[in-house]
């Protein structure tokens, strides 16, 4: 088998997904993409011509996300012709799947470069503005499903985790952003969005909060418990939970995962591909692993993901310098600490979404993209990068540097 | 006459045109612009949808299309009914015997095809409800342009389907809601919901909403007569038509769906099948045009039709309950004879007796209330005064001659002549020999006495009666003000027309009866502590009893064992479990030690004995129920439980079948009579699973499964899940209980 090799990774700043102050809300989805595409053609020394395909993660494929955003991107960058591009949908999952989508194909020897990452604009598009196949009556009362929130707080509840240990989980990873972003770890993989006319719209990370605190976070009202009380949707996790009497909302703004306007793009190809571009590898793919979960609870899908992606690297969890497990939820990183047995000092050393915030579809391409960062700043070899995922998913790849 | 005069006049000069005996007839009426009537006239003086009225339908329809053709069609058209209801719904006796899901499908699809023929002929229909018109009755309105009403108690509409395991079939999930909107749409259709006048006015289920039938007839020809401009056409066939409130597939509708979802889960635990279709089929069909959508509906309905779910339902909640009401097979008086009770004595006037007190004196008997102790007697007479005054559909003099009607008193002498005694006194045997003693020679001549005990044996109780005869067992469940229910046990000497007489009082108390055989806790007492001990055993195994409570939801029993086990309180329950051993001969001795525990505390723990003590099984704070007690599962440890936790649906089959075999054996025993009057007392009384028709129609869905599972649970859990011999004979024969219903 060919290996999959890391050549680059470059992610737009993060922009708050709101209309009303988020820099990044005044560009449409595809220019944010299409942006980065360019840029890192620019930078890499790219020969677009050679790329085998561009796959993008999308989640809200609906709107000005809709009909293979990642194919209008490449063409709107200017790249050649001949570059296609799909966009793919494993929800949150997105941006990661692209990766290992690529390196599969990489590894397989059919292709020998892609581009993968992903784009979410939740800004322009929002989250559930697509409405979905698990969004309708029948689903919800055969197959079950909760808002995402309400399945955290339901592992918060069943895990024992309390408000206070959420939110200083919280301020801690403002603290580590914070810190990472002070050092300029950044500085290398986060391309600047410009304008049409060439202007710089954003250039840092919109969305840390660097002076949280466990008292600012206090005063925030747990978000998913109107839902969940007030509308009933707590007593849906009966039909798989049915000891949970009472949900213990723990979650809100301030300890769940940012809603932000971002894109991402990873190089990913074979040792030739490099070498014709007269590329040094920064990493290459361990392994690559899915894993599906009960869908009510959803988010502990990381967890055989990551076990799964171990034992095929032939690794434990002990030989894994560092982990980024997205902030989905406070709870996610908690739990998956717990799971896995591995220290929260291993875990989002720099930070995670959280702070930064989540673009659905591109979060997994960049935390990929900031491992590697923090990997080389720290002189560390290996890391592991996980995501859970709606219906109940995870996913985890296993990177070495090279 | 004016046409205006000629419509207040009523239907006199209208010319028939075309009849069908067996669904209506057709008249010109008089006046111009030509309008026609539809009046229904099915047999039987009801109109029913089955075979003959979609005959008759499908007839007059072509009727109106042949006159039209040869250009003499009317200008509009009047949907009437020669009846008290415009159209109850559909023929349940019919729809209880369709098996197979296509001719369902079939036969709904083409009903749907006469009622869009009736909304598209091109000229306005409307409807004229007087009385019911619910489920397909409430359809065909649906599929006119226009519902005039005439207000009365007697106006109901609405889309009760779900309340017997179905959904609406004729178009009420496609039409009533592109009418009203998503949410009051889903209100009724979800919710099986009936709504009377203001109400359905408001709601949009009704236009017009007149005082009588005449002037809403009047109201109707006026409107035919001079339609609005898009009269003939529906709302949802006009040109970019759009729904009232959220459009379909919006962000809005999908979430109100998912909070709907989850309403109906919180309110069914996954227990119903049609609440859950209705939603789907709503929703589902909102993107498509209307004619899809019916077909989607006739899909779901195809399935939930021809499921044992509805079957049951059916079975109990329609045909055996209707019987009930009915006092079918029951005794009864000779045509003309009085029950001859006017006076009715209740003897205790703690919370049954003054209930008691209160809707005998509604129903307008005399009352006298004894106890024997004046500030119970003060309660009691305070109760009545309550509930009276929240009595709305009563003027205050109505309500003050409610009150008036009830004396209180502590002396035995104010009962000298009554005509029926109902003793409602502590449950003890000695004390109720003794108010019997000391009170029966009271009794007017051929006075009636029945005991409302729960448990006690009734011949016992009459042991010392002079006219056992006339000694009954009126069991009334509480709170008797809103329980429908009330078991009439047959003691050893009562005689048939002591049992009609009681019957005639039910009847005017407006209860539905059941008639039982005597013998310890008859059938409701003994198959409702089968429920709540079982539960009680299942936490002294060591199983988690939120998983308990949320089996018995999901299984569909309406309340959980362990919080109404709070509810009659934890010492009561150690009352009937020492007497049940004592009738039964079985105990189980680890549910005993438990209860004891509880209710006795321990040197670090207080007394749990249930809700009125502030404590049991759950923990309360200010007198609200919060969650079952932390301690609960270590108590239970401590006292040697220690099983594998089982499954949910383990525990939901215990707890049911555990109710299940014990109705079964009340059947064997000769306790039961009628196998329906078992499923209709155990829904009514107990709130046993009404999405299983009952325990006996649940063994019903499956004989020789529930003869296996029994076995299985013998062996398990010991012998009071035996099955009888009677239930594996009819396992074996394939002889259902329930022989009452057509299958």
């Amino acid at each position: 088998m060919a290996e999959a090799l890391l050549f680059d990774a470059v992610r737009t700043p993060r922009g708050k997904g709101r209309a009303a102050d988020g820099a990044l809300a005044v560009l449409r989805p595809v220019d944010l993409l299409a942006g980065l595409l360019g840029d890192l053609r620019d930078r890499a020394g790219l020969q677009t011509a050679q790329v085998d395909d561009v796959v993008m993660g999308c989640v809200t494929q609906t709107g000005e996300q809709g009909a293979c955003i990642a194919r209008a991107a490449a063409l709107q960058a200017g790249w050649d012709l001949a570059a296609p591009g799909v966009t793919l949908n494993r929800f949150c999952g997105s941006g990661l799947e692209a990766v290992n989508h690529a390196a599969a194909m990489v590894a397989s020897g059919y292709f020998e470069l892609v581009v993968a990452g992903g784009v979410e604009a939740m800004s322009r598009v929002p989250m559930g503005s697509d409405g979905g196949a698990m969004l309708d009556a029948r689903s919800v009362l055969s197959v079950g499903g909760v808002p995402q929130g309400i399945s955290a707080d339901l592992i918060a509840t069943l895990e024992g985790f309390g408000r206070a240990e959420v939110d200083a989980y919280a301020v801690e990873s403002q603290r580590r952003a914070a810190a990472a972003i002070g050092r300029g770890l950044h500085k290398n993989s986060l391309l600047p969005v410009k304008d049409e006319a060439g202007l710089v719209v954003l250039d840092h990370d919109e969305h840390p909060r660097p002076g949280t605190t466990l008292d600012s976070l206090a005063k925030l009202k747990p978000a998913f418990a109107a839902m969940g009380r007030d509308f009933g949707l707590d007593k849906l996790v009966r039909m798989r939970y049915p000891t949970v009497e009472r949900v213990e909302h723990v979650h809100h703004a301030g300890n769940s995962s940012g809603i932000v306007d971002g894109a991402a793009a990873v190089v990913v190809g074979s040792a030739a591909a490099g070498a014709r571009h007269g590329w040094r590898p920064r990493a290459r793919i361990r392994s690559v692993a899915l894993a599906g979960a009960e869908p009510i609870i959803m988010l502990t899908g990381p967890i055989p993901a990551a076990q799964k992606a171990l034992a095929k690297a032939g690794m434990s969890a002990a030989d894994i310098d560092l982990y980024e497990v997205n902030e989905a939820f406070a709870v996610v990183p908690l739990m998956f600490s717990r799971a896995l047995g591995v220290p929260l000092d291993k875990i989002n050393v720099d930070g995670g979404a959280i702070a930064y915030g989540h673009p659905l579809g591109a979060t997994g391409a960049m935390l990929l993209g900031t491992a590697l960062d923090s990997l080389e700043e720290r002189g560390l070899g290996t890391a592991l990068v996980t995501l859970c995922i709606g219906g109940g998913m995870g996913i985890a790849t296993i990177i070495e540097r090279v | 006459m004016t046409d205006a005069a000629q419509d207040m006049g009523g239907a006199g000069d209208r010319q028939e045109l075309w009849r069908d005996p067996g669904f209506g007839a057709l008249f010109a009426l008089p006046g111009a612009p030509l309008l026609w009537e539809l009046e229904l006239a099915g047999p039987g003086g009801v109109n029913r949808i089955g075979p003959a009225f979609f005959g008759g339908l499908t007839a007059a329809l072509d009727q109106i299309d042949a006159a039209a053709a040869a250009g003499a069609g009317p200008r509009g058209l009047l949907l009437s009914s020669a009846h008290r209801d415009l159209c109850v719904g559909a023929d349940l006796d019919f729809v209880a015997g369709l098996t197979d899901a296509a001719a369902v499908f079939a036969a709904a699809q083409a009903l749907n095809a006469q009622l869009r023929r009736l909304e598209t002929l091109g000229l306005p229909v409307v409807s004229l409800i007087d009385g019911a018109a619910l489920g397909g009755g409430y359809e065909l309105a649906l599929a006119t342009h226009r519902r005039v009403a005439v207000a009365g108690p007697k106006l109901q509409v609405g889309l009760p389907e779900v309340n017997l395991g179905v959904i609406p079939g004729g178009g009420g999930t496609q039409r009533l809601p592109r009418l009203i909107g998503l949410q009051g749409a889903l209100e009724v259709i979800a919710q099986g919901q009936v709504l009377r006048g203001d109400k359905a006015l408001s709601a949009g289920l009704i236009d017009a909403l007149e005082p009588d039938r005449a002037a809403a007839r009047a109201a109707a020809l006026a409107y035919l007569r001079a339609p609005p401009a898009g009269a003939a056409t529906q709302p949802w066939d006009r040109e970019r038509a759009r729904w009232p409130g959220p459009q379909p597939d919006s962000e809005l509708f999908r979430n109100l769906v998912v909070g709907a979802a989850a309403m109906i889960y919180g309110k069914t635990w996954g227990a119903y099948a049609a609440p859950a279709a209705a939603l789907a089929v709503v929703q589902e069909g909102a993107r498509l045009p209307l004619v899809r959508g019916l077909e989607v509906e006739a899909r779901a309905f195809a399935r939930l039709v021809v499921s044992a779910q509805a079957k049951a339902m059916i079975g109990t909640l329609w045909h055996a309950k209707s019987a009930a009401e009915k006092h079918a097979g029951l005794p009864r008086l000779a045509p003309g004879e009085a029950d001859g009770v006017q006076r009715i004595g209740v003897l205790g006037a703690g919370m049954m007796g003054a209930g008691l007190a209160f809707i005998a004196a509604k129903a307008g008997y005399d009352v006298i209330l004894k106890d024997i102790d004046q500030a119970a007697l003060d309660r009691g007479l305070a109760h009545v005064a309550a509930e009276a005054a929240a009595l709305r559909r009563l003027s205050a003099a109505e309500q003050a001659a409610v009150v008036a009607r009830v004396s209180g008193t502590l002396d035995d002498a104010a009962l000298d002549g009554v005509d029926l005694v109902i003793e409602a006194v502590a449950e003890r045997t000695r004390v109720k020999h003794a108010v019997l003693q000391a009170i029966e020679p009271r009794l007017a001549q051929n006075g009636l006495w029945a005991s409302n005990t729960s448990a006690l044996p009734i011949t016992e109780l009459a042991g010392p009666s002079v006219a056992p005869d006339r000694f009954l067992g009126l069991h009334f469940f509480s709170p008797v003000e809103k329980m429908p229910l009330v078991e009439v046990i047959r003691g050893a000497s009562t005689s048939e027309r002591s049992l009609a007489r009681a019957l005639s009082v039910c009847r005017r108390l407006g209860k539905t009866p059941i008639l039982v055989n005597d013998g310890y806790g008859f059938y409701t007492t003994r198959v409702f502590a089968a429920y709540i001990l079982e539960g009680l055993q299942l936490v002294a195994e060591g199983v988690d009893a939120r998983l308990i409570e949320q089996a018995a939801r999901a299984a569909g029993m309406v309340v959980p064992p362990l919080q109404v086990f709070d509810e009659v309180s934890l010492r009561l329950g150690r009352h009937v479990m020492e007497e049940a051993a004592r009738y039964t001969g079985r105990s189980l001795p680890a549910a005993e030690a438990l209860l004891v525990a509880l209710t006795d505390g321990g040197p670090d723990r207080a007394p749990r004995a249930g809700r009125a003590e502030g404590a049991g099984f759950y923990t309360y704070a200010d007198g609200r129920r919060q969650g079952i007690w932390p301690g609960l599962r270590l108590l239970a440890q401590t006292l040697g439980a220690g099983a594998p936790e089982p499954t949910l649906a383990a525990v939901s089959e215990r707890l049911l079948l555990a109710q299940a075999v014990e109705a079964a054996r009340a059947v064997d025993e000769g306790v039961v009579i009628r196998a329906q009057d078992a499923d209709v007392g155990a829904i009514l009384g107990l709130g046993f699973a009404p999405c299983t028709g009952g325990p006996l129609s649940l063994l019903d869905q499956d004989l020789a499964g529930a003869a296996a599972a029994l076995c299985r649970l013998e062996a398990a859990h010991g012998p009071r899940f035996a099955p009888p011999a009677g239930l594996l004979r009819r396992a074996a024969a394939g002889q259902p209980y329930r022989d009452d219903l057509r299958r």
